[in-house]
Order: C-alpha cells, then sequence, then structure tokens
C-alpha cells in the first residue's frame, strides 16, 4: 500500500482514497514495463491514465500530466 | 458509481474557498516550475519578465507572470513550424493533433495532446454534463463534424466514460440528425446555439414535433456567447421541449471551463480545481471586481503538452460570487456565459455595438428565423447598421409591425442608434453548422497612413 498519508489539502486519505493511491502506482510501474505483449501494455497504459485521472481530480496527487 | 450525486467530484466541486485557493497556490507552483523547465517559449517570456518559479509564493503572484497572447504562439508556431517550442513532451508522445476553428480568419493555432492530457479533457466535460443532469442511462447525440476543430471531441469521450449510448453523426446532413434523434429516441443533444436552432426550424419544415415526437430533455450549447442568451435559450427550449445549458471552451485548453449546473442560476460556473480565471481591465491589466466586465484571463493546470499561463482570451466576461447559485458548488459564475469579444465591440456613429447584444434583442422576436448584421458607410462619412432579417415562413405577414418594433427595440438597447431593418427573401441568409458568421462589416479599412488595406 501507498506510504502517502495525506492529501494536498492536508486531509488524511480514506482507505478509498489509499486504495486508489495504491492502483495507481501499480498500474503506473505494470505500465512502464517492457517485456509485457502490446495488449497488455497498451490496455494498461489506458487503465493507469484513467487512474491517474481519478487520483488527480481528487486532489490526492498532482504530477506532471505529460507523462505516462 | 453514485447517480444520485449531483456534483461529477463532490470533494472539490463543493470544496471551501480557503481551501480551493490553497489548492490552486500549490498547482500554480508546480505549473509554473514544469514551464520554466520544459518550455522555451515560456522560459524565455518569464526571463524577459525577470520572473522566476521561486517568485511564486502566494496566488496574488500570479501577477508577477507576464501574459501569454495568441499572437506569441502563433509567431512561436510561425518561426518554428508546426508547433512552436513551447511543447513540453516529444510529438511521439502525443495521440491527438487538432486545430483552432479558424472563424476569426487567422493562422490556425495547432495543438497536441498526451493521453493524460486527452482523458483529462474528456473529464473536465464530465464535470459540466454531470452538473446538467445527464447519467448513463442517457442516449446523447453530438451534432458535429468531427473534424479537426476539437469542437465536441472532448465532450464525446466524456459520454463514453460516464457511460451513456453516445451517438456521433458527422457524416449526416441536417434532416439525417433530426430523423435519427427522433428514432433512436436521443435525450440529449449537443451542438452549436445556432445549429440547435437550425435543427429544430427543419424538423418544422419535415412536419416532425420535437416537443411531442422526441425525447430530448438537455441541450447542450457550446461555441458561441448565444449560449447563454436567454431569449435563444428559450427559443431552444420551446423547440426542443428539453432545458438548454451552455457550456464554454476553448481549443487553446483542449476542454471546457464553465458550464452550467441544473439549477441554471444565470451563468456557468468555473471549473475553479483546474482553471485560475482572472476577470481584467482590457486596458489596465488590472483586477475588476465581481460584477464589473472585464477580459478572461485563463491559466489551466490540466495540459501536459502545452502549459496555458495567464492565456489573454479576449473574451468580455462578468463574475460574480458561487453564492448567487444554491447548487452548493464553490466555483464562481460567469453571469450570462461569454458576453462577447473585447475586440468585436463596434463603433457606429458614437454608440458601441457588440454583435451579441443586437442578437439577444433580434432573438426576442419569435417571428425571425435567421438574421444578418451589416455595417457600411454611406458617402464616405456616415456608418451605418443594417438588421437583414428572414421571417419564418408562416410569419411573413408581420413583416410591417415587426420591422418598426425590431428598429425600436434595437435602438432602445443602443442609446438610441438608428438601425436600418430589412427584409430577406426566404433562404437567402446563410446557415451554419459550427459558429455563426453573422456580421458583415463593409467599411473600407484604413491603415494608419489612410491607406486602404
Amino acid at each position: 500500500m501507498t506510504d502517502q498519508t495525506r492529501d494536498l489539502l492536508g486531509n488524511d486519505l480514506s482507505a478509498d482514497e489509499r486504495e486508489m493511491l495504491d492502483l495507481y502506482a501499480r498500474l503506473k510501474d505494470m505500465s512502464a514495463r517492457t517485456d509485457l505483449p502490446p495488449v497488455a501494455t497498451a490496455n494498461l497504459k489506458q487503465a493507469m491514465v484513467l487512474m491517474w485521472n481519478a487520483c488527480n481530480d481528487l486532489a490526492l496527487l498532482h504530477e506532471e500530466p505529460g507523462c505516462d | 458509481m453514485s447517480t444520485e450525486s449531483p456534483y461529477w467530484n463532490p470533494k472539490t466541486e463543493t470544496l471551501p474557498k480557503d481551501q480551493l485557493r490553497s489548492l490552486q497556490l500549490l498547482k500554480l507552483q508546480r505549473l509554473v516550475d514544469r514551464a520554466w523547465h520544459t518550455s522555451p517559449f515560456h522560459r524565455r517570456l518569464y526571463e524577459r519578465a525577470g520572473v522566476t518559479p521561486d517568485k511564486i509564493r502566494s496566488l496574488d503572484d500570479i501577477r508577477r507572470l507576464p501574459f501569454m497572447t495568441r499572437e506569441d504562439w502563433m509567431a512561436c508556431q510561425a518561426e518554428k513550424p508546426l508547433f512552436g517550442d513551447l511543447i513540453t513532451r516529444p510529438q511521439d508522445d502525443a495521440i491527438r493533433y487538432h486545430l483552432t476553428s479558424g472563424t476569426s480568419g487567422r493562422q490556425p493555432l495547432r495543438v497536441l495532446d498526451g493521453r493524460k492530457d486527452w482523458s483529462w479533457i474528456a473529464d473536465m466535460w464530465c464535470y459540466g454534463f454531470w452538473g446538467f443532469g445527464i447519467r448513463p442511462t442517457d442516449k446523447v447525440f453530438f451534432a458535429f463534424s468531427y473534424g479537426s476543430f476539437i469542437g465536441f471531441w472532448g465532450a464525446h469521450y466524456c459520454c463514453e466514460k460516464i457511460g451513456t449510448l453516445t451517438l456521433a453523426s458527422g457524416n449526416m446532413n441536417t434532416e439525417q440528425r433530426v430523423k435519427q434523434i427522433v428514432e433512436m429516441g436521443v435525450t440529449v443533444v449537443c451542438a452549436t446555439p445556432t445549429y440547435a436552432l437550425r435543427m429544430g426550424q427543419t424538423a418544422e419544415k419535415m412536419g416532425i414535433d420535437l416537443k411531442k415526437d422526441g425525447k430530448v430533455r438537455r441541450v447542450v450549447v457550446s461555441g458561441e456567447p448565444a449560449g447563454s442568451i436567454p431569449a435563444v435559450k428559450q427559443m431552444i427550449e420551446d423547440m426542443w421541449g428539453g432545458k438548454c445549458g451552455d457550456t464554454a471552451g476553448m481549443t487553446e485548453i483542449g476542454t471546457i471551463m464553465i458550464f452550467e449546473c441544473d439549477h441554471q442560476p444565470g451563468g456557468p460556473h468555473i471549473i475553479e480545481d483546474h482553471f485560475i480565471e482572472e476577470v481584467l481591465d482590457p486596458d489596465s491589466g488590472e483586477p475588476v471586481a465581481y460584477g464589473q466586465r472585464g477580459e478572461r484571463v485563463v491559466t489551466s493546470f490540466g495540459r501536459g503538452f502545452i502549459p496555458l499561463l495567464r492565456y489573454k482570451t479576449k473574451d468580455l466576461v462578468c463574475k460574480v460570487p458561487h453564492s448567487t447559485c444554491d447548487c452548493g458548488r464553490t466555483g464562481d459564475i460567469y453571469e450570462g456565459g461569454i458576453l462577447g469579444r473585447v475586440d468585436d465591440m463596434k463603433l457606429i456613429r458614437g454608440t458601441n455595438v457588440y454583435p451579441r447584444a443586437v442578437e439577444a434583442v433580434v432573438r426576442e422576436h419569435s417571428e425571425v428565423e435567421e438574421f444578418q448584421i451589416i455595417l457600411s458607410r454611406k458617402d464616405d462619412v456616415q456608418d451605418e447598421i443594417t438588421v437583414k432579417v428572414e421571417l419564418k415562413p408562416d410569419q411573413v405577414d408581420t413583416w410591417a409591425r415587426l420591422q418598426k418594433q425590431l428598429g425600436k427595440d434595437l435602438a432602445d438597447a443602443h442609446e438610441g442608434l438608428r438601425f436600418n431593418v430589412e427584409l430577406a427573401a426566404q433562404g437567402e441568409l446563410p446557415r451554419f453548422e459550427l459558429k455563426a458568421k453573422r456580421l458583415q462589416d463593409l467599411r473600407p479599412q484604413y491603415g494608419t497612413r489612410g491607406a486602404p488595406r
């Protein structure tokens, strides 16, 4: 699980928010791998981007949006 | 998905103002830092202004940043084709390429977007669509050409994200669109205000009563200031039988930055967790107070490929506090939407005339089907303004009365300025699918030396 405990506003993360950040981190790691077949990488990337969107909108993180 | 929530993002849409400001400051600091390090265009602008990222310590410090203008952007593109040096990522990382609409006749701006940009673009539309009551069970029809102009592209992807049945109609003519809207039981129609009216008029000619034969409950309009003119909205609602809601965006940010919520307080809310919207006096550059008209200057936190900071939009707006709406959102409101362009004011015999204000008066008269504003110069001296009107086929008998009344209403709204009101033949005036061009300025244009340009 993520070791982040607060959102960008300084509020404690809820259990759901922690889980979302954790999912995002896992998708980010997996989608960066170069040894997976295209079908896996491309779809992992799509899923990662959508999770980024949710985490970003909920003020859980503010990552540079250009980097996939 | 909790479809009962009135908000797409309850956490930030209802954030107390002080927390919203803290979030904006944090995002602004990171954006300035990113622009400084990855966009040579922005680095040059900031070095010239003597500002560095560490100078941004409060939201007021945004005023240390120089303005970004469309002219700068176009010059940068022309100097370093195709995209200039303001893009922050390698072109290979992009998944979308779009252009500005080109309605102003200038060189269009070229934009690129990455995966996250594109997802964010759709998400901003989700704030608007969800806020206007659109839900996964809706059937959403896009009367849009799906070309290189970004238009409703993001809204289409928003609908897929929400989970509506999404109908594209890029290949259809107006009659085919009307037919499909009725046949499929479409519940939401998206179009420019002009085209929403045109589809309604076409349906009438086809013998279709959209209120009776259709199931449309929402019409989402965008792309023209007319979307917030009450008389235009009323006409659209009378034709379609659904509520009409305004949104506004721009290719430069890729998406919408304001949307009208279901409570319809008289203007759209600003999505303040993703944008800083300043309203400034166009001449002095100083902020104007709530309730005063000024130019929109936008800073966007969403697009990765193209940082947009303090971009002078030339849109004329009037910001009022969020508390004028009781929906619970804390994003402020642009009363009356986009009121026009700072530079589209015309001076006629000493009186300021805005095309949107003329449209607001003309649309009060339901007999009018289409119109044009023509500016001319009589005997090389006197400016004339003519409103040419095409009546609905069954309203031709009303012309004598309408001509008199419309002339009076236009004069009353413009300090007594005399308008010529002329009748156009049926089908004479142009119709539009995207942004309408209803003003023709036929007056000779002179350069600084007095020679015609």
